[in-house]
């Protein structure tokens, strides 16, 4: 090891082996989150969710996931093949790259790079063209349509996405996630400082994934399933694994931005940093098996109507205070 | 490893909506609260074809929408498995009468079957035990004693 | 009302005699037979008194084919039925649809089953029938389409535009309508035109009803509009107890009621799921099953099933209810109050909700009598007609309740005044608990092969989605010759085209789901 380690260079091996385990984390991840999803879903509609695939059906997203290797992999016949083949891998591009820099605790982060949060938000603006990939590869109305309602809907929540987080940035002086997390020491959560940016973060990111209430392109009521309508198998999967990765980076940088990172009394920090993220994470499915579905022309206005300008009030607020 | 593939899609059937008529209710009352046939791992309406293993045909098929149907079976990537839900999927139901001329009698004419619940609607708990006899179907065992195992 | 109308029509149209019809043998009150000229006529007559078409019937009598126009008056009770005898070689009558909207649909249907051309109609292509039917089915004789006229009835296309294109809503659908193809041709993301396409589950109950005795007709009326089968039983069997003159016991009209109503509430509950799981909100779904399984609890050891009811006889009911029904049915009761406050909090204070929903699909009065819309679209477009007040059958008549009357008349009415004849039914169906009569449930003596008097006769019952009309014309065997649905979902499905031109697709799924539509019935 001490010799591998000298030949190639620590810092060589200390980001194989991040990779590694960012790799075997977000499968497990995403493992965790559809069974959590379908036993929230259940308990919250008076029924249990998966039970008779093992205890408490905790063995129900393996199936999930053998069943979806096993499938026939079907390509429509007049699909656009660079496209429809392309799309499913280059939405794991951004959710991969988005996790080298997400501080898990003191000592585990794959790399600190000293302009974290915008490797992060530069990467996710790649996911709006996997999702056009696909809605223009497969030759479907329904999923064109759904493509183009999503980009829509991303391009419009990404201003407010930055514009929330930029408070804490020049509160702290740095873009680095392991400074903005240590900033955060005792109870000084930046939620705390900036009570209007968290929500205006949340509720950008819920609309940046595709989620209830905003999930109008994967509506099912009018568009089948949206943009992911042609794909099967295997790389239906890869879409959803996306989506509920996505998930957990958002809740992961909400928690570092704005609940206080790994910081915590008592347990190791890792801990703390998952307990936070997964909280958000239910919080983030409880809104979406309460409230229905927002138009989409109430969706934009939403954003370019009262976040945008909230977000701008907010800013000048927090540099107005700051130089004072 | 074939037992293992086999075991996995037995546990983890995703059906696709397709409620035709009467009978739709019925298979919409045993994936509710009730009769949860997300216990079975069924819990996913997928309403893609492309997503989806079963075609539950809940209904009665006549000939403006045999076309549909046998698009969407076709649509669907195999493995999949269908299911002929109440009377009217099975062999037409009670609109068989002399002189008609609008309805399929049977699905089995269009689709291979691979289960019949019989009923007119059938309870969901018949619905249930026809998801079982698909899983006995599929991995060769079982998963609850049957009926007929009980006495 | 009635006189007045009669000395009207006899100065507007001289030389038609004008018969009075008895109203409780017949179903309606005047009756009058035109020439294919006159039509036009009397349909401006009634369209300018504000009176709406409830019907086109077409009966087959073998010499010659008869068109047959109901019409009715949301104020007062006053139903005039309008007679056109045509040819049956040559069949042509004139089209009224430039006067009654409704008409539209009523004459495609009439023209694909019978071979009747309306001259004047713009579009008189297949509405239920598809190209593979070679002869008019419902007439007695087998008369083959000739290929001229296969050729007109099939030539339906959907023109492509320059900037729009089509997308098909269906027939297979995530959400719980049905078999219902909607051909939607759109700009972006806003619709110019909607076009449904009906016919996927055409099950032939007309033909069938000409084939099969009355008693055998029974089960087919629970599964024309499975979510309310007991209100179509109820229709059925009055309308036959009414044509033979066959008086029923109290307490099977009471115990008629109150299965009556909680198989309007129970439908009226899954509306409000489906409507809920079509604007994404997934979980009332699931609570709205949970308590249409508790209806099912006490439904089930009394009639035998759980949703395709066939509960009523001729002449009462079959299966008397038992204490355990009543116990069953109050607690029942107590329990549906506190989940109206349940879903007051979960659906009517959300906001997001109330904007998917305000403003959507404005129906106005002119608009809802000219396309003869009924039920709770009607009265959430502002006119407070409800049948079981008008024209009660059973012991509607006794019961004390208010019929909710929208304002505006969009999405946002609809649902309250939904949510209102919820909470009318649970009151009915305490009232009627209280004063549930003993005594038997049958009458005797009613013949085991019903033979009815010869005569025609038009019943109207309210369902959860209107006014279901049904004509029967019986000659004295035992089985009818010829037995019409008017159902409402036909008649409110009409009025969707012009509703969802210049809105969202996502407000037409709004619309849609606000008109409460089983396309079984629509279908027949």
């Amino acid at each position: 090891m001490e010799q591998i380690g000298n030949m190639i260079g620590w810092e060589t091996v200390k980001m194989v082996v991040g990779l590694v385990g960012v790799l075997a984390f977000v499968v497990l991840n995403a493992l965790i989150l559809t069974w959590a999803e379908r036993k929230v879903a259940g308990h919250m509609q008076r029924r249990i969710g998966p039970k008779e695939v093992g205890p408490y059906g905790l063995i129900q997203p393996i199936a999930d996931a053998i069943k979806l290797l096993g499938k026939e992999i079907l390509t429509p016949r007049d699909v656009d093949k660079p496209l429809y083949y392309l799309a499913p891998m280059i939405i794991f591009v951004p959710v991969l790259v988005s996790f080298i820099v997400i501080p898990f605790s003191a000592s585990l982060q794959v790399m600190d790079i000293n302009v974290g949060i915008l490797v992060i938000l530069a990467f996710s603006s790649l996911s709006v063209f996997s999702i056009l990939m696909a809605g223009w590869g497969s030759n479907n109305k329904y999923a064109l349509i759904g493509a183009i309602r999503s980009i829509a809907q991303n391009i419009a929540y990404e201003i407010p996405l930055l514009l929330a987080l930029l408070p804490v940035i020049m509160m702290t002086n740095s873009f680095s996630m392991r400074t903005i997390a240590e900033a955060q020491s005792g109870l000084g959560w930046f939620v705390f400082y900036q009570p209007v940016a968290f929500l205006i973060y949340f509720i950008a990111s819920v609309a940046e994934t595709n989620r209830t209430p905003f999930d109008l392109p994967e509506a099912e009521s009018e568009l089948v399933a949206g943009y992911h309508t042609e794909y099967s198998g295997m790389r239906f999967a890869l879409f959803f694994l996306a989506e509920y990765t996505n998930i957990f980076i958002i809740s992961a940088i909400a928690v570092t931005f704005f609940l206080g990172g790994y910081q915590g009394p008592f347990l190791p920090g890792i801990v703390w940093f998952l307990l936070k993220s997964y909280l958000l994470v239910f919080v983030i499915m409880w809104l979406r098996w309460t409230y229905p579905r927002v138009r989409f022309d109430q969706l934009l206005n939403i954003s370019w109507k009262a976040l945008i300008p909230l977000a701008f009030i907010n800013l000048l607020v927090t540099g107005g205070l700051l130089k004072l | 490893m074939e037992k293992v593939l086999d075991l996995a899609r037995a546990n983890s059937i995703w059906p696709m909506t397709f409620g035709l008529a009467c009978c739709a209710i019925e298979m919409m009352s045993s994936a509710m609260s009730r009769f949860d046939l997300d216990r079975f791992g069924a819990g996913v309406f997928r309403a893609s074809p492309r997503q989806a293993d079963l075609m539950i045909v809940t209904g009665t098929v006549t000939k403006k929408m045999a076309p549909v149907l046998t698009t969407l079976y076709e649509q669907m990537p195999s493995p999949k498995w269908v299911i002929a839900m109440g009377n009217c999927a099975i062999s037409g139901g009670p609109f068989v009468f002399e002189g008609q001329y609008n309805v399929i009698e049977g699905v089995e004419l269009l689709v291979p079957v691979d289960v019949y619940v019989p009923g007119c609607p059938p309870r969901p708990e018949a619905l249930l035990e026809g998801f079982l006899k698909l899983e006995e179907k599929i991995t060769g065992t079982r998963r609850f004693p049957g009926p007929e195992n009980r006495w | 009302m009635v006189e007045r109308i009669k000395t009207e029509l006899g100065a507007a149209l001289e030389g038609i005699a004008i018969a009075d019809a008895s109203y409780r043998e017949r179903g309606y009150h005047l009756s009058l037979e035109v020439a294919p000229g006159e039509l036009l006529n009397a349909a401006r007559f009634f369209d300018e008194r504000g009176f709406y078409l409830s019907a086109i019937i077409c009966v087959d009598y073998r010499e010659y084919l008869e068109l047959v126009y109901i019409f009715s008056n949301h104020a007062s009770l006053c139903k005039v039925k309008v007679s056109l005898k045509i040819d049956p070689a040559k069949p042509v009558a004139p089209t009224i649809s430039t006067i009654f909207d409704c008409a539209y649909w009523h004459e495609r249907e009439i023209r694909e089953f019978y071979g009747v051309l309306f001259d004047g109609h713009p579009n008189m292509t297949y509405l239920f029938l598809h190209d593979g039917i070679d002869s008019y089915p419902l007439r007695r004789e087998n008369i083959p389409v000739s290929d001229e006229d296969k050729r007109a009835l099939g030539s339906f296309k959907p023109g492509e535009g320059e900037d729009t294109f089509f997308v098909n809503l269906g027939p297979q659908h995530p959400s719980t309508h049905g078999v219902l193809r909607v051909v939607l041709k759109m700009d972006g993301e806003y619709i110019e035109e909607a076009e449904p396409v009906l016919g996927y589950l055409h099950r032939m109950h007309e033909k069938m009803a000409e084939n099969r005795s009355y008693q055998q007709f029974l089960p087919n009326t629970g599964r024309m509009d499975y979510l309310g089968a007991m209100s179509f039983n109820l229709g059925y069997v009055t309308a036959v107890e009414r044509l033979c003159g066959i008086a029923v016991p109290d307490r099977a009209n009471y115990v008629r009621v109150i299965l009556t109503e909680l198989n309007r509430l129970s439908s009226h509950l899954l509306w409000l799921g489906a409507y809920l799981a079509d604007l994404g909100a997934l979980t009332p779904f699931l609570f709205v099953f949970d308590d249409r399984e508790q209806i099912n609890d006490i439904l089930e050891p009394v009639t035998g099933s759980r949703l395709t009811y066939c509960y009523f006889r001729f002449g009462g009911l079959y299966n008397d209810v038992d204490d355990a029904f009543v116990t069953g049915t109050k607690a029942f009761i107590e329990r549906m109050r506190s989940r109206f406050s349940l879903y007051d909090k979960l659906v009517s204070g959300n906001v997001i909700f109330t904007n998917r929903t305000r403003g959507i699909g404005v129906i106005t009065k002119e608009r809802a009598r000219k396309q003869a819309v009924s039920g709770p679209v009607l009265r959430g477009a502002g006119i407070p007609m409800d049948i079981r007040k008008s024209e009660p059958c059973a012991a509607y008549g006794e019961m004390n309740f208010e019929i909710p009357v929208g304002t505006r008349g969009d999405a946002l009415d609809m649902y309250h005044v939904r949510i209102r004849e919820m909470e009318n039914a649970v009151n009915i169906i305490e009232q009627a608990l209280a004063r549930l009569p003993e005594g038997p449930i049958m009458t005797e003596k009613v013949p085991k092969k019903l033979k009815p008097p010869k005569g025609d006769l038009y019943h109207t019952v309210e369902t959860p989605r209107g006014e279901l009309g049904i004509y029967i014309v019986s000659d004295e065997s035992d089985k009818p010759y010829r037995m019409k649905w008017r159902v409402p979902s036909f008649s409110n499905l009409m009025i969707f085209p012009e509703l969802a031109k210049g809105n969202m697709l996502a407000d037409a799924v709004a619309i849609l789901g606000s008109l409460d539509l089983v396309i079984p019935e629509i279908d027949r």
